[in-house]
């Protein structure tokens, strides 16, 4: 009689291990044409072929990831880890991760000067705007920022960082060369998004609570006219013609704008669903991506026919998206 | 099937944001909020899901298998309203509301004090990009804090004076769990957002790490004759196991003074720090006297209220001049 001996749990042990690495870690695959949309619920990036719009892979990043944008030079994609205190490098070719900075306090929206001497980073949870150096994420200095510092924008000479604080319906202006607040002015609502219009004489900020894009003429520190977009505008983006900017208003019936800087109006719009937040624009001019917030996609928008073309599942709560076959990013 | 599931899901947490939630909040001038209340309405329909799943799973169970046949389940109600309070949202929305402050005001403070407070990852950085691995460590290291608050809670004099509410119910059923005074509601958030604010849990994980340990608490007490089998007792709390800890009369033996069985999720707890007890009967439960009136165990929602603010008062004076210790020996500390 043969007794057969239950394999020892000492034997199986570090293969169930391994298998639940295995289940836990990363899946991904090189691609040629590749976006990346940053899933800030799930930690996630979910990798998209541009030309099928095919998922074909998720990369596991860290926890709470909210924005990403690319180094100065294209060479890498990074993703702002505010719960993980982190900056994570992609390659934007390929999706590889590259490196990890450590000890970047809460870092949410991110942003370089256009001098590349300076790296900001905002902390909405925790009323801070940190100035780095962009050399090597150094920290120069850390000011607070009551309340819910959010998006931020540049002048061209980088001298100034302008952060919009969500809860104190507030632009700050933030001297680069003292790191120094220098002024704070009152705007319309839960502002939200920022850019700097391409005659670098506006501040354009969308403003959540009242469906509107502020103009401010920042160096007299005044707002000149608000454009009604729709309910919830919360970010812009350059369709890269150095003219107009797309809005979102993040709604669930949700649509995006197009804004004329040189008649500051509002010129198109678009039905996009689903919460659209962040966007980029296709080189071509021919398709615009947004993330749709709170429908779990990637909305791609025709831009030829003015219609949505289709929805890509991705994560939960996707928040950024990002190619690098862009249309600029002025 | 599952994809069609989440794609209804997420539309219902967009319709009810869009529609309900988000205009009242831009009108507030809190738009700022509006990504935590999608967080919020997605924490309210997945306690809509695990009510849904108790009554529908937990329930049947409780009619097909009862420990114990009662003539009526009036004295239950009031358990029911707890847990509608709880998995809600209502009281955890309260309790968050009251803490989050508190918690970004230390926060922040450490950071521009330049402490980074240290977590989890900064040891094992592999945890970084295994989520699920994460999850499950998260799990282990709550669960073991929920441990020691729960134990603490029958050792303290005025904690358990807030803690017997809980205790006091005799016709334990899967509802049982969420019958808390709301004043402890708010010492248990603080406890366990602490701990996960300490090991470094995002708040996405938190939602799920809350559903995991309140889905397990709701089956372990169910008025039901339910074993997980010898080795699944040992693993898990069962309902059998958690019946001792809610026994109006606890096991003989010194070690268990303050009560036995304090594990939330994992019995492995007790088994360490000497506090387990396998008992294979199962016995009534309730309290034998402790620091609440007579006829407590009967009271309804605000009257328990009341009562156990009366308790934790007279047990917060020095001793000598309170009724807090009433408990005699033997009986249920817990």
């Amino acid at each position: 009689m043969t007794h057969r001996h239950p394999a020892s749990l000492a034997r199986l042990l570090p293969r169930l291990l391994a298998l639940l690495v295995f289940l836990c870690g990363n899946q991904m695959a090189a691609h040629a044409g590749l976006a990346i949309a940053l899933n800030s619920a799930d930690g996630t990036l979910s990798l998209i072929d541009t030309d099928s719009y095919k998922v074909t892979g998720k990369i596991n990043v860290c926890k709470e990831p909210h924005h990403l944008m690319p180094t100065p030079d294209d060479k890498s994609l990074i993703v702002a880890c505010a719960a993980s205190n982190q900056l994570v490098f992609y390659d934007p070719l390929t999706g590889q991760e590259q490196r990890r900075v450590r000890d970047i306090s809460d870092p949410y929206q991110i942003g370089f000067s256009p001098n590349r001497k300076w790296f900001v980073a905002t902390s909405l949870r925790l009323d801070r705007v940190d100035i780095y150096d962009a050399a090597d994420f150094r920290l120069i200095a850390r000011l607070p920022a009551p309340k819910t510092p959010s998006h931020m924008a540049f002048d061209d000479a980088s001298q100034f960082v302008f952060v919009t604080l969500q809860d104190s319906n507030e632009v700050m202006a933030i001297s680069l060369p003292t790191q120094k607040v220098a002024w704070v002015m009152p705007v319309a609502p839960t502002p939200a998004g920022i850019v700097m219009s391409p005659d670098n004489r506006h501040l354009l900020v969308a403003s959540m609570g009242e469906g509107v894009v502020e103009v401010i003429e920042w160096r007299a520190r005044r707002s000149v006219r608000k454009i009604p977009t729709a309910t919830a505008a919360h970010n812009l983006q350059p369709k890269g013609d150095g003219r107009h900017f797309y809005v979102s208003n993040r709604t669930i019936d949700g649509s995006i704008s197009l804004l004329d800087t040189q008649t500051m109006s509002v010129v198109e719009k678009y039905d996009v669903p689903g919460g659209p937040d962040d966007m980029m624009v296709r080189a071509d001019g021919k398709e615009l991506w947004a993330t749709a917030r709170f429908a779990r996609k990637v909305q791609v928008v025709d831009l030829v026919s003015k219609q949505l073309k289709l929805s890509i599942p991705v994560g939960s709560s996707p928040h950024g998206v990002f190619f690098l076959n862009h249309a600029g990013l002025r | 099937m599952i994809d069609s599931l989440t794609e209804s899901f997420v539309f219902l947490q967009g319709w009810l944001l869009d529609h309900v939630v988000q205009p009242p909040l831009l009108a507030l001038g809190m738009g700022s909020h509006l990504e935590m209340a999608f967080d919020g309405i997605q924490f309210f329909l997945a306690g809509v899901l695990q009510i849904g799943f108790a009554y529908l799973l937990l329930r049947p169970i409780e009619a097909w298998r009862p420990v114990e046949v009662w003539p009526d389940r009036r004295a239950v109600r009031v358990d029911v309203l707890y847990s509608l309070l709880d998995r809600l949202g209502i009281v955890p929305l309260a309790v968050f509301a009251l803490l989050a402050p508190v918690f970004a005001f230390i926060d922040g403070w450490l950071r521009l004090h330049d402490i980074i407070p240290p977590q989890i990852e900064d040891i094992f950085p592999a945890l970084d990009t295994r989520p699920l691995l994460a999850f499950l460590v998260y799990l282990l290291l709550l669960d073991f804090a929920e441990y020691w608050r729960h134990r603490l809670s029958h050792i303290l004099r005025w904690w358990w004076a807030l803690h017997a509410i809980h205790h006091s119910q005799r016709r334990m059923t899967l509802w049982t769990d969420s019958r808390n005074h709301l004043l402890e509601d708010l010492i248990g958030g603080f406890w366990f957002a602490s701990v996960a604010l300490l090991v470094g849990v995002p708040p996405g994980q938190f939602i799920g790490l809350l559903l995991v340990v309140k889905t397990v608490e709701n089956l372990a007490h169910v008025n039901a004759r339910l074993s997980f089998g010898r080795f699944g007792e040992r693993l898990l709390v069962s309902p059998r196991y958690h019946r001792w800890h809610h026994a109006l009369h606890l096991p003989p033996g010194r070690r268990y003074r303050h009560g036995c069985n304090f594990a939330v999720l994992l019995p492995i707890w007790d088994q360490l720090f000497g506090t387990q007890y396998h008992g294979q009967d199962l016995p009534p439960c309730g309290l034998a006297g402790g620091p609440l009136p007579p006829g407590a165990e009967r009271s309804g929602f605000w009257r328990q209220q009341w009562e156990g603010l009366q308790a934790f008062a007279a047990a917060l004076r020095p001793r000598g001049h309170d009724a807090g210790e009433r408990q005699p020996e033997g009986s249920h500390a817990g």
